[in-house]
């Protein structure tokens, strides 16, 4: 997977003879295989994992603001008692803090509730009464970890790994490595709720050192989700056809004269491809022919669900089509005008914040587990609940809580996973991991979710300036527990 | 790769001495020790070289071409010929302008029979603003450049544009390269009492930032990090950042090392609100300030009452924002000036750029007056933050009243009037939380080791200034050969050394390490003239080479290392836009100023402001700054322009070396589909008709001259006439609907020449025309 063969390849146009798109001998380089040729062609092309893989296809949902996971999944009778006393010193060994003078007393919300599901018998709180009909289903990892007590690094390492911009981000790694399945949509697609991109988006699906290709695309809500795919309204279809056979003429007089150029080639046929993108895009988003029953299972016949549903079923439809990677950020239902409930940052009321997010995400994400269950696509494809971090078990302004990126759950759900499963757990008050060697950092998660798309996280590389990179950086492991 | 291997174990044998001792203790490895590198070779002196002899000797036309020349008649294989005038023209004008000839230039040149004909244009090339322009964006990519801060509130850095426009003038004045690097690594220090000096130390002030970081001391670190390790690409072509979390695999620098080189940026903060000097302000200030002064003045008792309202609650919300920050930055923040260390001075500065009393305590009032639950919450807040609100609704009715683009500041390095600087710790693993041993600035023993004399000034630590001395050196074997390996790859798309950003063990070799040492030698002796080392390029020989395919050389070259064939490119992200732009008449051709902002989609907008205040992208009134060059677009970390996204732009978070090639359905999308293409060839459409009148042929043949530079052959006339026939129809059977609605051309001088239908089918050739890879790539 080296990109400096293909690189000087399809910049010098020459060297590429026909015989090696099929595989074979090419001066100065030896032999490579028929892989390593289609992709000298297309970087898009479909490309070999390191060993066969699980899945094909990763829904990232990103629960945007972060998530109290104690209000959800991670039940602490203790808390429960403890709450509105001062947090016990030995519970804030070793961490730093951003408050003087200590934190504030422990807090619980007085309306949550909690029951054990499934044959699991895993925990959820009232907020998520769908989803929790998918305990057997889930892969909890209750001892997740990351660094930075502001949303945006995190989010940055939550996707990229790094603290800082200018990494891939781990959908990016994969369609490097593994290239597309349907030439006619991106591979890499990015969904969300609400009117605007999530502001500072784009760094988080960049490609990063990876050329441009490979990163992700923002699908806008609406018919037409990608920019510039609609042709304009003053060009009729046929006035485009006629253009389209135009321009394809003029680029074969040009590439006669170069017929070893792989390059104008491709460039040859990316308008071809955009021409075919732009029926397949619209619609691979289209609901309309879904039934009253799917809309209903995705939670869009509820004012609060409807956006996220949407967004989701979205998803469900771009993995039946090969999509690689869904990169889901939430957002807020359209029904929302209080800025503090927009994403999960709960900072004060909790209850009322959580309530609404909790609502929102809910019914969706029990409904597209169940719709790629009924389709039999889970066992091909990845759901994972993914946040920046969590919030503390201490409160904040009284019926908030604070950022914590001590101990947290997270989830994932698909094939070659042990289903019904935990792994990991927090302290007693649910603050920070309650064994540090069972932490679950991002580049451990990233590494697994690696895996299980057959793809070694350590052997997945690039050469970036004479650095050779890799999607972990310089940590991470497999979660082995976690596989099936 | 066994070769490869060979040689590392034979570097291994010759340095084990001083390498395994290279963690623990610098001075047991001397300068000599890099010497003794045999893969080592960038870091040799630069070598005096004379041109090779060859057997045709008339093909020489400089020194370069000998260089090539060798190689190639080693390897039998024949230069190409000669590109032809026009071709040569609009290679020449892309790569140094970043635009296309137009037709009479064209034309000029090619009908030029006097023997310096090609020196004439290359000299007029030298000389436009256009190539500071061109040349100035390639610089920026290296200082990742940015006019806001990244991260998720990517604050506007309303100032950033000075050094933009700092670059664009080194460009077209020739700014000797030496002198170009020590202004803009240490020019606060070395020339302090300089503007212009201290606007180029926007080059390390570029940093991405995250203002409401609460960890102060981990931002120093990360700072610290981003300016060493960009200093080190850029200059050096050294991966140097490697050795941030581990001893450099590949190349021979520990991980003390490395540290040592952060030592140098130790003491040094950024100040962005250093005033303008008086009497420097250019007509864009002028009119910033008019404008700033306008929504002042109409909002002053707006903004006198909301003062009003927060100042009983001032001190408790500066107090409550102090407290929220990590216990170490807490600990320089709460301490007496009087006691500060040259590390909390830092701590404080940082504290009081991020820090804004006005907006903090509004935060902060809201905080405790909309949540009941809040210990400091109290009703006449809560009555109090209503008032607030109220009055920032009317105060937002004066949006249009603020001034857009510009400020009254510059931004600059400084060291705070102190010569002390903080300790600098090796790290272990990279992790900041884990400080080791202390350390002192120095050069890495790969690097020649050399010791450098700091010396402290009354109000610096000197510690840039040796820093950049030792980089802009005349004997630094590095800088100069990394710069004209870059200016050689723009042109011949690959360096000499192919690993533009690499010189160390991993990168590639120079593929003729002769022509490097002389491009490189020739260049320092020319008192590091850029322009002078452009133009020895540009006359060459070798750039002349038609691109034309060869079945020899893809035979016996085939990675075409020799340059015996012209590489042809793609053009870049904003040349496609700029070439389109000024094809269509349309470009505004104005030098420099605040960033401006062209519409897009307004998904992308934002609603959401700033710190400041500033929106995520407000578009530009003046419609005229729609069509500037794309340097002057406004640089959002987080939201880059739709139209050049796709099209492989540099990625302003990191130094960016090589612009990509990669050819995707989305730049198709964008080119084909975009309605400020349509415009674009709309207009071109119109000049043409302006310009070649009623013929059709004549268009046609126009066409072809501004996008191409030169005339359509019959294959291509013909398919184009037969389009024309076949669009012509099917725009009529739009109008024989009953709806007429087409893009015709735009700007005609006398419409009555060219009638809609006809016009609307010319525009869609055009728009084709241009799409097209002859529009695309340079040959």
């Amino acid at each position: 997977m080296s990109i400096n063969r293909r690189d000087f390849l399809l910049k010098t146009g020459l060297g590429l003879g026909g015989a090696a798109a099929a595989g074979g001998f090419i001066p100065g380089l030896g032999y490579i295989n028929a892989a390593t040729a289609a992709e000298l062609i297309d970087p898009l092309a479909a490309k070999q994992p390191h060993f066969p893989g699980k899945i094909k296809s990763v829904i990232w949902l990103h629960q945007n603001g972060a998530p109290s996971t104690l209000d959800l999944y991670d039940y602490k009778p203790e808390l429960e008692r403890l709450a509105g006393t001062p947090v016990p010193a030995s519970f804030l060994k070793g961490i730093k803090t951003s408050t003087q003078g200590g934190v504030s007393k422990l807090f619980a919300s007085k309306q949550r509730t909690w029951k054990q599901y499934g044959q699991s018998g895993a925990w959820f709180s009232n907020l998520l009464p769908n989803l929790a009909q998918h305990a057997d289903t889930l892969t909890f990892v209750k001892s997740s970890v990351t660094v930075g007590a502001t949303h945006d690094i995190s989010i940055l390492k939550l996707n990229t790994g790094d603290l800082n911009p200018g990494r891939p981000s781990l959908g990016a790694w994969i369609t490097y490595a593994l290239g597309s399945l349907n030439p006619d949509l991106p591979p890499y697609v990015v969904l969300y709720n609400g009117e605007q991109e999530p502001s500072a988006g784009s760094v988080n699906w960049s490609s990063g050192f990876l050329p441009a290709v490979y990163q992700g695309t923002a699908f806008r809500p609406g018919e037409s989700p990608i920019l510039y795919l609609e042709r304009p309204d003053l060009r009729s279809a046929s006035q485009q056809r006629a253009s389209l056979d135009l321009l394809k003429q003029l680029n074969r007089f040009g590439g006669d004269r170069r017929p070893s150029d792989t390059e104008l080639r491709a460039r040859l046929e990316s308008y071809e491809l955009a021409d075919r993108m732009q029926t397949a895009a619209p619609a691979a988003v289209d609901l309309s022919k879904e039934s009253e029953a799917t809309l209903k299972l995705y939670g869009i016949d509820d004012p609060t669900s409807e956006s996220y549903g949407k967004v989701l079923l979205r998803a469900r439809r771009l993995v039946e089509r090969g999509v690689r990677f869904v990169q889901v950020v939430s957002g807020y239902p359209s029904n929302i005008s209080d800025q503090e409930r927009r994403s999960w940052d709960a900072h004060s009321d909790l209850d009322g914040n959580h309530a609404t997010q909790a609502r929102m995400v809910d019914k969706p994400i029990a409904g597209l587990l169940t719709d790629l269950k009924a389709l039999g696509l889970l066992d091909t494809t990845l759901v994972v609940w993914a946040s920046e971090f969590s919030r503390t078990s201490w409160g904040e302004s009284g019926t908030g809580r604070d950022h914590n990126p001590w101990g947290y759950t997270q989830w994932l759900a698909g094939g070659g996973l042990k289903a019904g499963f935990t792994y990991g757990e927090t302290d007693d008050i649910g603050l920070q991991v309650a064994d540090k060697e069972k932490g679950v950092d991002t580049y451990d998660l990233h590494a697994t979710v690696l895996h299980l798309m057959g793809l070694d996280h350590l052997k997945t590389t690039f050469l970036n300036n004479g650095r050779s990179e890799r999607p972990t950086v310089v940590y991470g492991k497999v979660v082995k527990e976690l596989l099936a | 790769m066994l070769k490869r291997k060979g040689i590392y174990i034979a570097v291994a044998l010759a340095v084990s001495a001083s390498a395994i001792h290279a963690e623990g203790d610098t001075k047991a490895a001397p300068a000599a020790a890099a010497k003794a590198v045999p893969n080592g070779w960038a870091y040799q002196p630069v070598k005096q070289q004379q041109p090779p002899a060859v057997k045709q000797q008339k093909w020489v036309r400089t020194p370069v071409d000998a260089f090539v020349l060798s190689r190639l008649e080693e390897k039998g294989i024949k230069p190409s010929t000669e590109a032809d005038r026009a071709t040569f023209i609009r290679r020449a004008t892309i790569d140094a302008w970043g635009l296309l000839p137009t037709p009479e230039e064209v034309k000029a040149f090619v009908n030029d029979k006097s023997p310096n004909a090609y020196e004439k244009l290359v000299d007029r090339l030298l000389a436009s603003h256009h190539f500071g322009e061109r040349q100035a964006r390639r610089w920026l990519d290296l200082a990742r450049y940015a006019d806001s801060s990244g991260f998720q509130n990517d604050a506007t850095r309303p100032n950033n544009w000075r050094y933009r426009d700092y670059v664009i003038k080194a460009f077209n004045d020739d700014k000797p390269f030496d002198r170009f690097i020590r202004e803009q690594v240490a020019g606060d220090e070395l020339w302090p009492d300089s503007q212009e000096a201290k606007i180029a130390t926007g080059f390390i002030a570029g940093y991405p930032d995250n203002a409401n970081s609460r960890d102060l001391v981990q931002r120093k670190y990360q700072i610290s990090t981003d300016i060493t390790d960009t200093i080190g690409e850029t200059f050096l072509a050294s991966t140097i950042g490697c050795a941030r979390c581990h001893n450099h695999k590949s190349d021979k620098v520990s991980q003390k090392e490395y540290f040592q080189l952060q030592a140098f940026l130790a003491n040094t903060s950024f100040d962005q609100r250093t005033p303008l000097a008086k009497g420097t302000e250019t007509p864009w200030d002028k009119k910033f300030a008019e404008q700033q002064a306008k929504y002042r003045e109409a909002t002053k008792e707006i903004r006198d009452k909301q003062a009003a309202i927060l100042k009983p609650y001032r001190e408790a919300a500066i107090k409550y924002q102090k407290e929220r920050y990590l216990t170490d930055s807490r600990e320089s923040i709460f301490k007496p000036e009087s006691e500060w260390n040259a590390l909390d001075r830092w701590v404080n500065f940082r504290h009081k750029t991020v820090f804004n009393p006005d907006t903090d305590t509004a935060g902060y009032l809201r905080l405790t007056a909309e949540n009941k639950e809040h210990q400091d919450y109290s009703p006449d807040r809560a009555a109090a933050w209503k008032e607030y609100q109220k009055l920032q609704a009317e105060l937002r009715k004066f949006d249009n009243l603020r001034p857009i683009g510009g400020s009254v500041n510059i931004t600059a390095a400084t060291e705070l009037g102190h010569s002390d600087s903080p300790p600098t710790f090796v790290r272990f693993g990279g992790i900041h939380e884990r400080p080791t041993e202390e350390v002192q600035p120095g050069i890495p023993t790969l690097w020649g080791g050399d010791k450098l004399e700091i010396k402290p000034t009354a109000t610096s630590s000197g510690r840039r200034t040796a820093y950049a001395n030792w980089l802009a050196s005349p004997n630094n074997p590095l800088t100069p050969r990394v710069y004209a390996n870059r200016v050689w790859s723009q042109y011949f798309d690959k360096g000499i050394v192919p690993t533009v950003a690499d010189f160390g063990r991993a990168g590639e070799k120079p593929t003729n390490p002769e022509l490097l040492d002389y491009l490189a030698s020739s260049f320092v002796k020319n008192g590091w003239s850029v322009k002078k080392l452009h133009k020895e390029i540009l006359l060459s020989a070798v750039y002349r080479q038609s691109s034309e395919e060869r079945a020899d050389v893809a035979k016996l070259d085939p990675k075409n290392e020799l340059l015996a064939v012209y590489p042809r490119k793609r053009l870049e992200a904003e040349e496609i836009r700029d070439a389109l732009l000024y094809a269509s008449g349309q470009l505004t051709d104005v030098v420099g100023g605040p960033a401006v902002f062209p519409p897009i989609a307004k998904v992308l907008e934002g609603g959401q402001a700033d710190f400041d205040g500033n929106r995520q992208w407000t578009v530009s009134k003046d419609k005229a700054d729609w069509n500037r060059r794309s340097i002057y677009i406004f640089s959002r970390r987080s939201l880059p322009y739709p139209l050049l996204q796709n099209f492989d732009p540099a990625n302003p978070s990191q130094a960016h070396h090589k612009r990509d090639v990669t050819t995707t359905p989305l730049q198709a999308l964008t080119l084909f589909n975009s309605d400020i293409v349509v415009n674009w060839s709309q207009a071109l459409a119109g000049r043409i008709i302006n310009e070649a009148g009623k013929d059709q042929a004549a268009q046609l043949s126009r066409l072809y001259q501004i996008l191409f530079s030169r005339e359509p052959n019959k294959t291509e006339l013909a398919a184009l006439k037969e389009f024309l026939v076949k669009e012509e129809a099917i725009v009529q059977k739009k109008v024989a609907d009953g709806k007429f609605e087409a893009a015709v051309p735009t700007g005609l001088k006398d419409p009555s020449v060219i009638n809609p239908v006809r016009g609307a089918a010319f525009v869609d050739l055009v728009h084709t025309v241009a799409n097209s890879n002859d529009f695309a790539y340079r040959f």
